[in-house]
């Protein structure tokens, strides 16, 4: 039985940014294809951080998957072939007869690379209510991310029905941003419950950067000392979901 | 089984220093471990992940440590560096910091031995661009999950502090009284230790096989024999009392010791501390297997670094530069070695182990080619201390460190110390300060680059008594190729069809020089030798001074007839003129 499995983007952002953000979580990578498109969940050694994509055929150029597939790699392998591709390149992805995982990028460039054992075992998504939820521009949360770093290790989200406030603190020094409801800063800002939340910068930072310039605008959604919940709107992609474990003060 | 179990015990043996109770420890310990887990806690104990020569290394440092701690306790870098300079140790710095975490996480896991040694494998496993990082996230994986104690622990494995103070002896003894009832079935699993150089295998078999395993236990190629060792002794005569009066003397050169191992072409080397070091030696791998007319064998060698033009060995630290990561071609291009042989522990299938010295030494005679690259020790059989000192001032005058002294009949008894094989070194060296004038009185052809030049000179000084040339050294270090170029110039047209009568060497030059040209010269030291004329029988009967490690200086001292070189009464001066300088006592 020989299987079928072949999706082909249009041009080469999309991948590339999926591939960055998952690059900044784990160093091995086990995709799932199925008749509905291409889905990808793991979580970091440590367990504070988690991603979640579901990249649905309708995103693709092409897309043919006639049974269930798993097929791991190597990121930084996957990566650095991914990275060959012009922004108008497209992408085919195919698993040869040999068990190899075919790239083709724009017409006529062809990469055979291996596939590794998926050792990936089901990822439960965190189920918590979100009682904040706050949309913004990604280039306006790079640079709020930014700013806090200079002084902190970690962001403080404090959201209420008029306002969204976001705080670093460290040894040299703190930092208070403040952004009011109904600005152009806030695209969305609605709140059920008054909610407080910090997270390591160390976790935020690369994702937002690696998926950055690919992306619109970003949800962030979370309670108060509960995991926060980002969406990356990227185009064509059904879901880009980033979890990350609150800190706690002791 | 839970780390904790490990971390528990690993606390109570750093309380205590007594054999007997760190025994009792161990024994309480291997009682409750599964078989299939023994051997990853007898590496664990050790502060290893696996035998040393397969170089898995953790080779974490503490600022990725601190990093991974802050990352984990979400308490920032410079407060755990604090509490780090406080408490002086890493890991109680860590399990201090950790009480106080501030970061959740999705999942806890169960801290396991299992899971501890598998990340800690990871760990040392990985590479590549962003290994950093992920070394960093397995770290704080398991200290998310870690109580204090548990991560004291793991933090001393990673950095490798763990100091637990245990010798292999003691896990021997404890393996023994815990999997086969007594202690006294020790000297058994030592056996099979100093063949396999693998003591997580020794406790692995004896948990599973008992004795019945242990015995099974033999000499394999690529798995690394632990060294015989030698004693030191102080004089010859001390040697004749531990030796008898018939034994082996072997030059002991200044280099690295390495075992061999080659199985059909295929070439892997260890260090005296079994590393794998056959990264360092490209060359050793490329040539070796055609000195050799075997199928399998592991041998054992004294790699030296040569001036390849001239043949002398050069000391021990020119070995240095072949210790690199990157480059190696161009290290070995510009340090040549030669191998030089002594012993020989496996040959096609049969391990030599048992068999006596001597046979051993004619068993390697005879599958070992000598060219320039691949030689037998110098080895000679003496019987009385004038013997041995000759041979010992050879040695010395070609670059040794003085002599290995063999029984003739005595196995190969591997990791052990014994009274068969002794060393003898000179108890202090000189130091010679100034720098002399010397004759050139000979020549012999270079090799390599200094094909069709002189690659060396014979050198002498003046003995202004009976107005001769007695021969002191052979000189081929110090020369540029310019030098070398300069000096085939001048040299020619003194070239001799006889040695002039006032020359007074033994030696065979390939070429014999009319006696004019000087040269300054620098040297280590100022030795007797057998085989230099210089102040013959001056100092002792039939032997004349040498010097030790001559490097020309880069002056040629045209000014200067040969009779205003340096004399030899002013040489006899310097050498009883010399600061004498007590000898490290490295180990061989």
């Amino acid at each position: 039985m020989s299987l079928v499995f072949s999706a082909i983007t249009s041009g080469s952002d999309d991948l590339k940014a999926i591939i960055s953000a998952i690059s900044t979580l784990v160093e091995e990578a086990t995709f799932v294809a199925s008749a509905e498109g291409i889905t990808f969940r793991g979580m970091d050694p440590s367990h504070v951080a988690l991603i979640d994509i579901s990249w649905p055929n309708s995103a693709f150029e092409k897309y043919e998957c006639d049974s269930d597939i798993k097929f791991g790699v190597r990121i930084d392998e996957f990566s650095k072939l991914i990275k060959r591709a012009e922004k108008k390149d497209s992408i085919e992805l195919g698993i040869s007869d040999d068990n190899m995982l075919l790239v083709t990028i724009g017409k006529n460039k062809k990469y055979k690379i291996r596939l590794i054992e998926s050792s990936a075992s089901d990822t439960p998504l965190p189920k918590i209510p979100y009682d904040a939820k706050i949309e913004l521009s990604s280039t306006a949360f790079d640079k709020i991310l930014g700013d806090v770093q200079v002084v902190s290790d970690y962001l403080t989200m404090i959201a209420t029905e008029s306002k969204a406030e976001f705080s670093g603190k460290g040894d040299s020094g703190e930092v208070v941003i403040e952004l009011q409801k109904g600005t152009d800063d806030v695209q969305d800002l609605s709140v059920k419950q008054e909610s407080t939340g910090t997270y390591s910068l160390e976790y935020l930072n690369p994702v937002v950067k690696a998926v950055g310039t690919t992306t619109g605008s970003i949800i962030c959604e979370y309670s108060s000392a509960k995991p926060l919940r980002i969406e990356f709107k990227v185009g064509n992609i059904g879901r880009i979901h980033f979890y990350l474990a609150p800190r706690v003060e002791s | 089984m839970e780390f904790i179990i490990l971390a528990e015990v690993f606390k109570k043996m750093e309380e205590t220093s007594k054999r007997l109770e760190l025994t009792k420890l161990l024994v309480d310990l291997f009682e409750k471990t599964p078989h299939e887990l023994i051997s990853k806690i007898v590496y664990l104990i050790q502060g290893k992940l696996r035998p040393d020569f397969e170089g898995i290394e953790l080779g974490v440092g503490e600022k990725l440590a601190i990093k991974a701690i802050s990352k984990s306790s979400g308490i920032p870098i410079k407060r755990i560096e604090e509490d780090y300079r406080k408490v002086g140790d890493l890991g109680h710095a860590a399990s201090i910091v950790l009480e106080q975490k501030t970061q959740t996480t999705f999942v806890v896991e169960d801290i396991t031995i299992e899971r501890v040694y598998d990340t800690l494998y990871k760990i040392a496993t990985l590479d590549g661009p962003r290994s950093q990082d992920m070394k960093m996230k397995y770290i704080s994986s398991l200290l998310n999950d870690a109580n204090p104690l548990e991560a004291r622990f793991i933090l001393k494995i990673l950095l490798g502090i763990l100091r637990l103070g245990i010798a292999e002896n003691t896990v021997m003894d404890a393996l023994a009284a815990a999997y086969t009832g007594t202690k006294e079935n020790r000297a058994l699993l030592e056996k099979a230790y100093n063949v396999s150089s693998d003591l997580g295998k020794v406790a692995e078999v004896t948990a599973k096989k008992g004795l019945d395993g242990i015995k099974t236990f033999q000499v394999t190629v690529f798995n690394p024999i632990r060294p015989m060792l030698a004693e030191r002794v102080k004089s010859e005569k001390e040697a004749m009392e531990k030796m008898g009066n018939k034994f082996a003397a072997e030059y002991k050169l200044d280099g690295e010791r390495a075992q061999i191992h080659v199985k059909s072409n295929a070439v892997k080397l260890f260090s005296r501390s079994l590393e794998d070091i056959t990264r360092h030696y490209p060359d050793i791998v490329e040539k070796i297997p055609k000195n050799l007319k075997v199928n399998d064998a592991i041998l054992e060698a004294e790699v030296v670094a040569i001036n390849e033009d001239s043949g002398e060995y050069l000391p021990f630290q020119e070995l240095m530069h072949r210790r690199r990561k990157y480059k190696i071609e161009k290290a070995v291009s510009e340090y040549p070695i030669t191998v030089n042989f002594f012993d020989l522990l496996y040959l096609d299938g049969k391990s030599c182990l048992e068999v006596e010295y001597t046979k051993r030494r004619e068993m390697l005679q005879k599958i070992l080619s000598e060219n320039e690259f691949a030689k037998l020790v110098p080895m000679t059989v003496v019987q009385n201390d004038n013997e041995i000192e000759d041979f010992l001032e050879n040695s010395i005058n070609s670059g040794c460190e003085g002599l290995m002294l063999k029984m003739l009949d005595a196995s190969y008894k591997a990791g052990a110390r014994g009274n068969s094989w002794l060393k003898l070194k000179r108890e202090y060296k000189n130091e010679l300060g100034d720098s002399i004038d010397l004759i050139v009185i000979g020549a012999f052809f270079g090799r390599g680059r200094r094909t069709g030049k002189y690659g060396t000179l014979l050198l002498a000084s003046y003995d202004d008594q009976n107005d001769t040339f007695p021969s002191i050294c052979k000189v081929g270090t110090g020369f540029t190729d310019e030098d070398l170029d300069q000096l085939y110039q001048l040299l020619q047209d003194k070239v001799t069809l006889k040695k002039n009568p006032r020359i007074d060497s033994e030696m065979e030059a390939d070429v014999w020089l009319e006696p004019e040209l000087v040269l300054e010269i620098m040297a280590s030291e100022i030795t007797l030798s057998p085989i230099h004329k210089t102040a013959m029988n001056a100092i002792r009967k039939n032997s004349g001074l040498a010097l030790r490690f001559p490097k020309f200086t880069g002056k040629l001292r045209l000014e200067k007839t040969p009779e205003d070189a340096s004399t030899t009464q002013e040489i006899i001066a310097l050498y009883k003129g010399q600061r004498k300088v007590i000898q490290n006592q490295k180990q061989i």
